[in-house]
């Protein structure tokens, strides 16, 4: 199990940090102490470090510079400074990525994960792979692969984005705006009538696993993943 | 020299005065010697003359400084003449430049000190943004979508006084590179994607080629998301676009950022970068602060970037930065 040091002086968000992390399988310790930062490091070696910058007593690009010279492994800041400068300062003293505030969980886990490939080899993606499971039906986010008993079929990166959604919120309504901004990243924007054909897509792919009426449209709100494959032999 | 003559202008008369009062009382004792006054008039005019001679070589300097304004503060400073009138001027100068240094200085710390506390003040204030951020970011309920909402509303406030503090720094604080015009947009965009999807406004992106321009990413990012984001605000039906252009005029490379919305009133085009102006549209459509085209333009000043803006009521503005 990965171990995460987490630097941040903000209890609130530690916990939330905390708790996301501890999801997808991270073994997390946060600082309580801001003197004793370096001994406290060495006592717990993770693997990874979330570090903010401004800390009390020291702050975050000291504990960076500490922490380099008496190990090598990822160090990401987390800060509010988005400025070029900033950013150039961190790297400077040793980080190896920068998160800005406010973020998302998404950033948060896909800068770690890739951090810790970078750091420890690509078995590191194994142990913390992300999938989600509803009912014997299994959703590899990474692979974009669909699963249910035997059977395998492969989705597209927006199909599996909006299955993973509603597969995490089974049973409850996902609203469209939901939806649409889940899917929208850098590359492409969907707009709401090429949602309609990513579910419609969706449908069959699930047709294809023989699960028939389980995405289900309510007027007006959204969506929603009933799990009725169960009860089929 | 004017000034000069003008000062010892009262002297000469004196004197001439003099001179004619003490000629006139010898000639009524009945001394009537034409000549001989004639003379001694000459001669004491040639003193008069000698001594105004030295007067005007000893201060000539001080004369001269004093009908030639300044150009800055730090002139005076530079020359000293020997001369009890001049050394006396100087050192009153002196003085007084020294207590308004002082003071300037004082202002000047204290605006410093101000726009420090305001960039410490917005980054701390992040802190429980992020924390609101992630407790909503899981939660599917209007209620939720709603808190969203505002904290976005919040960040775009906190970011707006952050670059207004910044602005006076502005040689400080950026970072030139070549930037590719279609990377910037897009992370633009999807870092707004919350506010198209609640409006129900969708952006199209189109760009002659690879384009690019060299300018400072997190400036030019906030230009446009202030233009976007007031695009996406007029726009009042649904299922709109904002089409952001990008291509080659000459050249230059030019960002066109349109939308479909209520468009501004011609009364008010002049004007939508003076700061506070809000006009008819900002009456309309409240929160609107006056500041955001304000700072857009001085922005793009100091970036060396055009800005061109036209609009037609109730079919759009379109928005031009030329690099």
């Amino acid at each position: 199990m990965f171990k995460l040091f987490i630097i941040e002086d903000d209890k609130q968000l530690v916990s939330l940090l905390k708790e996301h992390l501890h999801k997808f399988g991270y073994d997390t310790k946060s600082v309580e102490n801001f003197e004793t930062v370096r001994a406290q490091f060495e006592h717990y070696e993770p693997h990874l470090v979330l570090l903010d910058v401004n800390l009390p007593k020291f702050d975050g690009y000291y504990w960076c510079r500490q922490i380099r010279s008496i190990s090598t492994c990822p160090i990401l800041f987390i800060s509010a400074r988005e400025g070029k400068m900033d950013q150039v300062m961190a790297l400077e003293n040793g980080a190896d990525d920068y998160i800005t505030k406010p973020f998302d969980y998404e950033i948060v886990t896909a800068k770690i994960n890739s951090q810790l490939r970078r750091a420890y080899g690509s078995y590191a993606s194994l142990q913390n792979e992300r999938t989600t499971s509803v009912e014997g039906l299994t959703l590899d986010v990474e692979r974009l692969r669909l699963a249910l008993h035997e059977q395998e079929i492969d989705l597209s990166h927006t199909e599996a984005k909006i299955l993973d959604e509603l597969m995490k919120k089974a049973e409850k309504v996902v609203s469209r705006d939901r939806l649409l901004e889940k899917i929208w990243d850098d590359q492409a924007f969907v707009d709401d009538n090429t949602l309609n054909v990513y579910v419609t897509r969706v449908r069959k792919k699930l047709a294809a696993l023989n699960i028939l009426d389980a995405l289900q449209t309510i007027r007006g709100q959204g969506y929603r993943l009933v799990p009725n494959w169960g009860q089929k032999p | 020299m004017k000034l000069f003559f003008r000062e010892q202008l009262a002297l000469i008369f004196f004197y001439i005065l003099q001179l004619v009062v003490i000629t006139v009382i010898y000639w009524l004792d009945g001394y009537h010697h034409l000549k001989i006054s004639l003379y001694a008039a000459f001669l004491s005019g040639c003193l008069l003359v000698g001594y105004l001679f030295f007067r005007y070589i000893t201060n000539r300097s001080f004369y001269q400084r004093l009908e030639e304004p300044l150009t800055s503060m730090e002139d005076f400073t530079s020359i000293v003449q020997k001369s009890p009138l001049a050394e006396g001027l100087q050192q009153l100068l002196k003085s007084q430049f020294r207590h308004y240094k002082t003071d300037l200085h004082n202002y000047k710390y204290k605006l410093e000190g101000h726009i420090q506390f305001i960039n410490q003040w917005v980054h701390q204030m992040k802190t429980p943004l992020s924390v609101i951020h992630l407790m909503v970011q899981d939660e599917d309920d209007p209620r939720f979508h709603a808190i969203g909402d505002e904290l976005d509303r919040l960040k775009k406030g906190l970011d707006m006084v952050l670059y207004t503090a910044r602005l006076d720094t502005f040689e400080r604080d950026f970072y030139v590179e070549t930037l590719d015009l279609q990377t910037v947009v897009r992370s633009v965009t999807s870092s707004q994607k919350r506010l198209f999807i609640r409006k129900k406004v969708f952006p199209l992106i189109q760009m002659d080629g690879d384009l690019s321009v060299v300018s400072d990413e997190k400036w030019l990012s906030f230009v446009i998301t202030q233009v976007m984001t007031n695009a996406i605000r007029y726009t009042v039906e649904e299922n709109r676009k904002i089409y952001f252009k990008g291509f080659t005029r000459g050249i230059n490379t030019v960002l066109e950022i349109r939308d479909e919305g209520v468009g501004i009133p011609l009364s008010d085009l002049p004007r939508v970068f003076d700061p506070y102006f809000t006009g008819e549209n900002g009456r309309n459509f409240q929160e609107s602060t006056g500041m955001g085209l304000h700072l857009v333009k001085q922005i793009c000043q100091k970036l060396g970037h055009r800005l061109e803006i036209e609009s037609i009521i109730n079919q759009g503005t379109t928005v031009r930065i030329v690099f």
